[in-house]
């Protein structure tokens, strides 16, 4: 203690200097949290764009459904999965699929039919916020039908038209059925886009004699909980089911996420560099500055180690001082940048589109611990290990010409 | 205020209607549902020794006439179901047929129109008509192992494909000719080959087995119940199955049939779909 001590009383013996000094590991480690807080934000808000339109963290289906999306390979005990879900807030929307034909006026069309559960869809998905055209379904069966963007398109389909089904039921028999159409979506995915048309459950129970079959539950927590995580507890919900995280579901956005993770990581590793040599730098011309002190005390018989231990020891309480400076700075940035944002509108007008995702033309950070960890940690360690090179310097120094050194 | 949206779907749901059923496209000349339709007028043949290429007429005749009128039970059989259907139909030349089915209840007064290459389908339930797009062609005509894309082609074997007969002699206890036929290479047909079997007294077909176009067995047809029927001497079952799923089938069983009739072209339009 005695050592840290004597580094912090050598420290303020050069106000000016260690001031400087301070300021400039204060201000770079507040801008690594920043910078670091806003990549990760960019990342994740990516990510949440991609799976909370429909997508979900993750999917359950039956083994095998996947694979030929058969009607009749629908989940085994979806109340079991969803229940579960429920225990652990996590957000989950039962879904039906089938295929059939949809017809408006003179122009028919091959569509997806969706079966779900407007309520939770609204509360655990943004779709039903993604209507371009008219509404998304109430809580309660009403004959309505939402399709999307392309296929009401080429049906020359508009808000309040009947529209006729035709499908092939769960029993072989003929479905057919007459909707409105309540809803037209807005771009949200080329495959709803050109073919979905989403009924509620109970309109789909029976158009389809479906008997209830569910065929995914899609997973949302709003990034609650990590995936993985939420995939190794949604597996053993139930028996004959699969999960996949959306990065299974989605290779190529995954594989986007990646190249961005990446891409963002150099440009991380070189805001660290160009802090690390500045703050190296202001080390240096620090320890330079004390050539004449360090050789006194050579030439008074301190040992060339002492010196180095010194030096590292003085660099080291330096560097965490002005870390948690730059901590506060950095927290409070960040926080104002994850809850205002940086509104990208004023570099580039219109909609920001990356790989299929829609950017949220305002920029959020997000705020979590690796993000203020990383850039204190990195700080105190380049610091200290900028005051190394001048400390070597010093100990290995001709104390005669060290004192004459100016 | 939520801006961003994400432009993307489930990828795994890609919207292909000819997964519907395994069934694979067919671009067959009729012999399936036209072959209900349109009995041709079959002229026995007494006349021994016929060429492959004789042969492959008559058997497209078998199906195509100048018109028929004539009620038949369509028995499917999937892994999911199974159910029966009772149908009439008329057609006249070769591109104008009607189908209503009968039985059962939910369906009954649900009616087909073919007109060229267009289908029309009357639903009762809601009492519209609609028109069947060109993307649904490839998948299944309620729910049977026939394509609504079987419904439309009419080629002609002779025409649209290269033969040989590749087989003569006793197959089952039967003398059977065997004709293989081969795509012409302009000919807009998505088969890869088809295998026709014949009777050698009668020249009735037996058995046709369609191959895809890696030469892989897709469905065949076979031909049971030779007996009278309008007056002529044809089979009167056709038994389809998909090679892909054996346990699955699709039977024709005719009850009655007519030939050569006066049908108004009244009868194959939109109006008279809705009765």
């Amino acid at each position: 203690m005695g050592l840290m001590r004597y580094a912090w009383r050598n420290l303020w013996r050069n106000k000016r200097r260690t001031g400087i000094t301070l300021a400039a590991v204060t201000l770079n480690t507040a801008i690594l949290i920043m910078a670091y807080a806003l990549m990760d934000g960019m990342i994740k808000h990516s990510v949440q764009n991609a799976t909370n339109v429909v997508l979900g963290e993750a999917q359950i289906h039956a083994e095998g459904y996947r694979e030929d999306h058969s009607f009749y390979k629908s989940l085994p005990d979806p109340e079991i999965i969803l229940k579960k879900a429920t225990e652990h807030r996590i957000g989950a929307a039962p879904r039906s699929y089938g295929y059939g034909l949809v017809s408006v006026g003179a122009k028919s069309a091959g569509a997806l039919f969706w079966g779900i559960d407007p309520a939770v869809e609204r509360a655990v998905f943004d779709l039903a916020d993604n209507i371009q055209f008219g509404r998304f379904l109430s809580d309660k069966p009403e004959q309505g039908i939402v399709l999307g963007k392309k296929l009401a398109r080429s049906l020359h389909a508009s808000i309040g038209d009947e529209i006729i089904v035709v499908v092939q039921a769960a029993d072989g028999s003929l479905g057919n059925e007459l909707y409105t159409i309540f809803g037209i979506l807005k771009t949200v995915g080329d495959n709803i886009d050109r073919g979905a048309a989403i009924l509620h459950q109970d309109d789909f129970r029976e158009l389809f004699v479906s008997k209830g079959r569910i065929h995914e539950v899609a997973l949302n927590t709003r990034g609650e909980m990590p995936i993985m995580e939420l995939a190794a507890l949604m597996a053993t919900a139930a028996e004959g089911t699969q999960v996949k995280t959306w990065r299974e579901l989605m290779p190529l956005l995954s594989d986007m996420v990646n190249i961005f993770d990446s891409v963002m990581l150099i440009f991380y590793a070189i805001f660290v560099l160009a802090a690390g040599l500045g703050v190296m730098n202001t080390m240096l011309m620090a320890t330079y500055d004390r050539m004449r002190e360090f050789g006194i005390l050579k030439a008074i018989g301190t040992s060339p180690w002492r010196i180095i231990g010194n030096m590292a020891v003085e660099a080291f309480v330096l560097a965490v001082t002005a870390a948690a400076f730059g901590l506060v700075i950095g927290l409070a940035g960040g926080y104002y940048f994850q809850e205002v944002g940086i509104d990208t509108r004023i570099f580039a007008a219109g909609d920001f589109s990356f790989s299929g995702v829609a950017f949220d033309p305002i920029w959020r950070a997000v705020l979590g611990v690796k993000v203020v960890a990383i850039p204190v940690v990195v700080m105190c360690v380049i610091c200290t290990i900028a005051s190394l090179y001048p400390a070597v310097l010093a100990a290995r120094i001709n104390p005669v010409r060290a004192i004459h050194h100016v | 205020m939520k801006q961003g949206t994400v432009r993307f779907g489930p990828v795994f749901l890609n919207l292909d209607f000819r997964t519907l059923k395994g069934i694979k496209s067919a671009a067959c000349f009729c012999v399936c549902l036209l072959s209900f339709l349109c009995f041709g007028s079959m002229v026995l043949a007494q006349t021994a020794g016929l060429a492959p290429k004789e042969i492959l007429d008559r058997v497209d005749d078998l199906m195509r006439g100048d018109s028929s009128h004539g009620k038949m039970t369509m028995t499917i059989t999937t892994a999911h179901w199974t159910r029966s259907l009772r149908i009439e139909a008329w057609s006249k030349g070769k591109d104008k047929s009607l189908m209503r089915i009968l039985a059962p209840k939910k369906e009954k007064g649900t009616a087909t129109l073919r007109s060229g290459n267009n289908i029309w389908n009357f639903l009762p339930k809601v009492k519209r008509i609609i028109k069947l797009p060109s993307s649904m062609m490839a998948s299944s005509w309620m729910g049977s192992h026939f394509t609504n894309d079987d419904l439309v082609k009419e080629s002609r074997m002779a025409d649209d494909y290269d033969f040989k007969a590749t087989f003569e002699g006793v197959k089952s206890g039967r003398e059977v000719l065997e004709i293989t036929c081969i795509p012409k290479e302009e000919a807009v047909v998505v088969w890869g080959k088809v295998v026709l079997t014949v009777g050698k007294d009668n020249y009735l077909p037996l058995k046709i087995e369609y191959y895809d176009e890696d030469l892989e067995l897709a469905r065949t047809m076979t031909f049971e119940d030779v007996g009278l029927l309008g007056g002529r001497t044809l089979p009167r079952r056709f038994i389809t199955v998909p090679a892909d799923k054996p346990q699955e089938s699709t039977v024709i069983t005719y009850e009655e049939m007519a030939f050569n009739l006066e049908l108004d072209d009244k009868l194959f339009s939109i109006r008279s779909l809705q009765r």
